[in-house]
């Protein structure tokens, strides 16, 4: 498989494979990291990221000793701010991803119809390296390139790595964001009426805690690690900002 | 294992997010109207801001950014794309007059501006997807994959792409044939209804040619290879359509000029005002007499709201009105194409006639006395032909069933794949064989010299026909395609009240097709046509009168698709015919030819008292502005009231009659 053709830029079939599978990895990410995909995802992570900052704003405000109904104000404008710009967001990224997506789609479509031996050599590298040899090899192969919806879908899943039917429209996960942050918002004000002190430090590691949890779980990692690592940072956070605005007051 | 993803309909779509593979299928209803969904978002603030104004004014430029935000982005989007691409058009006017508008504290009518702008195009924008659907047919009909058959004999499935001239391919029954190609092996009745219109099945046999897009009705083909993929028939016909479309929007054409210049000029003036009006009239450059904001002034009332608003919502207004009657225009400038049309082509089977083939007799030929009656002759045809599908068995079928003559019970079936069908009876104590089929196939169980002369009575006949053999008596059976029953008075109609030139075009012989003719009350008659020659006829009339044209078929897809106006039947037309014209008919009801015609005249008519009325309240509300005589909200009023105005006169096109 030393094919030397301009398609593979003087790679082998199966180099050509592998950068394409980094190519589909970069198109299916969203680039900018912070909102994950899903409505459900994306919930979280804003629920998460509205009451951190809520709770930042609460005690900026209280150390520089705001009148309560500045701070109401203040707090109401900032979860305002919030909710359109992480809504915004997600929907923006996700239509990101979409675009990228489609014109990766595209372009592979192009490949299939000009660039047909090429993809056969591809399609042989990477069923040889799956055990198949000969002229079982070569059936299997003639039997994908026969249907070009066929040899795409392949072509997507097999050589770029992609997915099909998994995304949630970008409209979805920004729904999903912007229940997460009136969930945190609602929960924020609510324990503001609590006749505790530390009712909404209560609520933002509550809420934190919960998030984490779930985030930890869908990324399959040790719960135990994940939750405290999430809440560590959410309290070094605040503890250095509470500790910094009393220097500074 | 599951079947491949279908992926054409994606691309055929555009790349549609409402189909996007990548999409779960739960949430791509998301994308659904989004433009639509989002303008009447936007519109709804819009009132929020404008009712606010009234009780709480503080709180309306709160709805007014979300107003911004929504109508304003795509907007701007677009409009630094246009410049991008050196695009000086009235989407870069209007969005800059709707900016500039908030510059001079006129922010609300800057949004009504973009809310206004942005529902007519979404509406434009949801009535074109909906004529897309089609598409999808299109790319059904045309076989991605061909049955190879290899030396050693081994059978393999490959895409047409790979399948090079010469090869010999396996075509089953009931298969649409990939490519085109000369048969080697077989014989069947094809369908050609789909390629050049002719709606009775024909023959074929070895050495014969076939092409690509033909449905194989009964045989098993062996074809060699003639033509690939890209030179196909099917490909040519497709090929067609697309150049005859991209041939066509000369009014498309003259209205992007026109908007072109009108924004140029516009902002160029308002440039030349700001510099030249603090000298001519000795005003300073700034403030708000100052002649900046006198050309802003200017910018914005010379802002073709009621002039943009003037053509789309008078063709919303005609379009919405069509869709209740069952009309799918593509488009506004289409009833603008059909306004002009002086000539009016239709094909015949499928538009004139309803495509359906029927029995009108059956006539009997021995050279002694017939075997026996025609109602006998009719139930053994039907019992032969029961358990065959093609147009020919369905009328004799039918027509035994009206006649309530029962099936006869036929014994050792046997299908002769292109010529006819053999089976065994038994009447009259004996058993004996029964033959229907074509001519040749039932005369070559006959002796030649005694039915020579019936033999070329019939073939003298200007009907398609069937023969049956029982015994020494011959039965032919005769059929016509009947025409639609609204035909008469919708041609007249046309005729008459509209001045139009009628003229036939068909792929089928001249002798049915005459026979169409003479019933109708049309000018000129064309038969024995391919695509490539109803194409060449229609260009040749256009360039001497704009036509329209009415067909159904895949054959009539290039020429409906060349022509000034093409209005296909939804119902009874192919998917590519559909695609390839620009009104259709949804429920084949042809006396709704006559109403669109009427209908577009109408919408040309509003068009014009829109034009006159929003030019002339540009005209009034911009030099007395330059001047310094008409202040802002005047001329604001002026020009959203003849906004109004126009919109409430488009309103009477949504009336049926």
């Amino acid at each position: 498989m030393s094919c030397r053709h301009s398609h593979f830029d003087n790679k082998s079939a199966y180099e050509h494979v592998k950068e394409a599978r980094k190519k589909g990895l970069y198109a299916s990410l969203e680039t900018h990291g912070v909102e994950m995909s899903g409505q459900t995802a994306s919930f979280l992570d804003n629920a998460k990221t509205t009451i951190f900052f809520l709770q930042l704003t609460f005690l900026v405000c209280n150390t520089f000793s705001f009148p309560s109904d500045t701070t109401w104000k203040i707090l109401l404008l900032v979860s305002i701010g919030i909710l359109i710009w992480k809504t915004g967001r997600s929907a923006l990224l996700g239509w990101g991803r979409l675009g990228r997506l489609h014109r990766l789609i595209e372009e592979e479509r192009w490949e299939i119809e000009h660039h047909r031996e090429q993809e056969r050599e591809e399609l042989l590298a990477l069923y040889e390296i799956k055990g198949f040899k000969g002229k079982l090899l070569e059936e299997v192969v003639d039997v994908l390139m026969a249907d070009d919806n066929r040899l795409l879908q392949v072509m997507l899943e097999e050589e770029l790595g992609l997915q099909l039917e998994v995304y949630e429209h970008p409209l979805k996960q920004a729904s999903g964001a912007f229940l997460g942050v009136i969930f945190s918002s609602l929960l924020f004000f609510a324990a503001l009426f609590i006749p505790f002190t530390y009712a909404t430090y209560v609520f933002t590691f509550l809420i934190i805690a919960f998030c984490a949890y779930h985030e930890g779980e869908k990324q399959k990692s040790s719960l135990s690690t994940f939750l405290t690592w999430t809440l560590a940072i959410a309290a070094a956070a605040l503890g250095l900002v509470h500790f910094l605005s009393q220097v500074l007051v | 294992m599951t079947a491949p993803y279908i992926f054409d309909e994606f691309f055929a779509s555009g790349k549609e997010e409402t189909i996007s593979p990548f999409l779960t299928r739960s949430s791509r209803t998301w994308g659904k109207n989004l433009p639509l969904k989002i303008s009447l978002l936007s519109a709804f603030f819009l009132l929020l801001s404008f009712l606010s104004l009234l009780f709480a004014p503080s709180y309306s430029p709160i709805f007014l950014v979300l107003v911004y935000f929504l109508s304003g982005t795509p907007a701007l989007i677009d409009t630094i794309a246009d410049i991008k691409n050196l695009e000086i058009n009235i989407d870069v006017l209007m969005t800059l007059a709707a900016l500039l508008s908030v510059l001079i504290g006129s922010g609300h009518e800057g949004a009504l501006l973009l809310v206004l702008f942005e529902i007519s195009g979404a509406m434009e924008e949801s009535v074109t997807v909906k004529t897309k659907d089609a598409l999808q047919s299109l790319h059904n009909l045309s076989p991605k994959t061909g049955l190879t058959i290899d030396n050693a004999g081994v059978v393999i499935e490959k895409s047409v792409r790979d399948i090079s001239i010469g090869t010999n391919i396996l075509v089953k029954a009931g298969e649409i044939v990939p490519l085109d190609g000369k048969i080697v092996e077989g014989s069947s009745y094809v369908s050609l209804v789909h390629l050049t219109g002719e709606s009775k099945p024909v023959p074929k046999k070895p050495g014969e040619e076939i092409q690509a897009g033909a449905r194989n009705i009964d045989g098993r083909l062996l074809i060699t290879v003639t033509r690939s993929s890209k030179d196909s028939t099917l490909s040519r016909i497709i090929e067609l359509i697309t150049q005859a479309s991209e041939a066509k929007p000369q009014l498309q054409r003259w209205l992007d000029k026109f908007s072109k210049i009108y924004a140029s000029s516009i902002i160029l003036l308002t440039c030349c005002f700001a510099i030249a009006l603090p000298f001519i009239f000795s005003i300073p450059f700034l403030g708000t007499e100052g002649g900046i904001y006198r050309a802003l002034t200017f910018l914005v009332a010379a802002s073709p709201c009621a002039l943009i608003l003037a053509t789309p919502t008078a063709y919303l207004s005609a379009i919405s009105s069509c869709a209740k009657k069952g009309l799918l225009i593509k488009g506004g400038v289409v009833l603008d194409a059909v306004s002009s049309c002086k000539t009016i082509a239709f094909d015949k089977t499928g538009t004139l006639t309803t495509g359906e083939l029927q029995v009108v007799g059956i006539e009997s030929f021995s050279l002694e006395k017939p075997y026996c009656s025609n109602e006998l002759a009719l139930r053994i045809a039907a019992g032969l032909e029961k358990g065959a599908h093609h147009p020919i068995a369905d009328a004799i079928t039918s027509y035994a069933q009206v006649n309530n003559a029962s099936f006869y019970p036929v014994d050792n079936f046997l299908s002769i794949p292109g010529s006819g069908l053999e089976g065994t009876i038994q009447h009259e104590k004996e058993t004996f064989s029964v033959f229907i089929g074509q001519a040749s196939y039932i005369f070559s169980k006959l002796p030649q010299g005694p039915w020579k002369k019936i033999q070329e009575t019939i073939a003298s006949s200007d009907k398609i026909h069937t023969l049956l053999l029982i015994k020494d008596t011959l039965f032919v059976f005769k059929f016509t395609d009947k025409i639609r029953e609204e035909a008469l008075s919708a041609l007249s109609y046309l005729k008459k009240k509209h001045r139009l030139s009628l003229v036939m075009l068909t792929g089928d012989h001249e002798k049915q097709a005459l026979q169409v003719a003479k019933e109708l009350p049309l000018d000129q008659v064309f038969s024995h046509l391919t695509p490539q020659d109803k194409l060449d006829k229609i260009a040749e009339i256009s360039t001497s009168q704009r036509l329209a044209m009415v067909g159904d078929g895949m054959n009539d897809a290039p020429a409906l698709a060349r022509a000034t106006v093409g209005i296909s039947m939804g119902k009874m037309g192919s998917a590519t015919a559909v695609e390839a014209s620009d009104i259709v008919i949804l429920h084949d009801d042809l006396s709704l030819v006559p109403w669109i015609f009427t209908k577009a005249k109408k919408t040309m008519q509003i068009v014009k008292q829109n034009l006159i009325l929003a030019l002339g309240v540009i005209l009034l509300a911009t030099t007395p502005a330059l001047l310094g005589f008409v202040p802002l909200w005047a001329a604001v009023i002026l020009h959203e009231g003849g906004t109004v105005l126009v919109g409430l006169n488009s309103l009477r096109l949504l009336r049926q009659k």
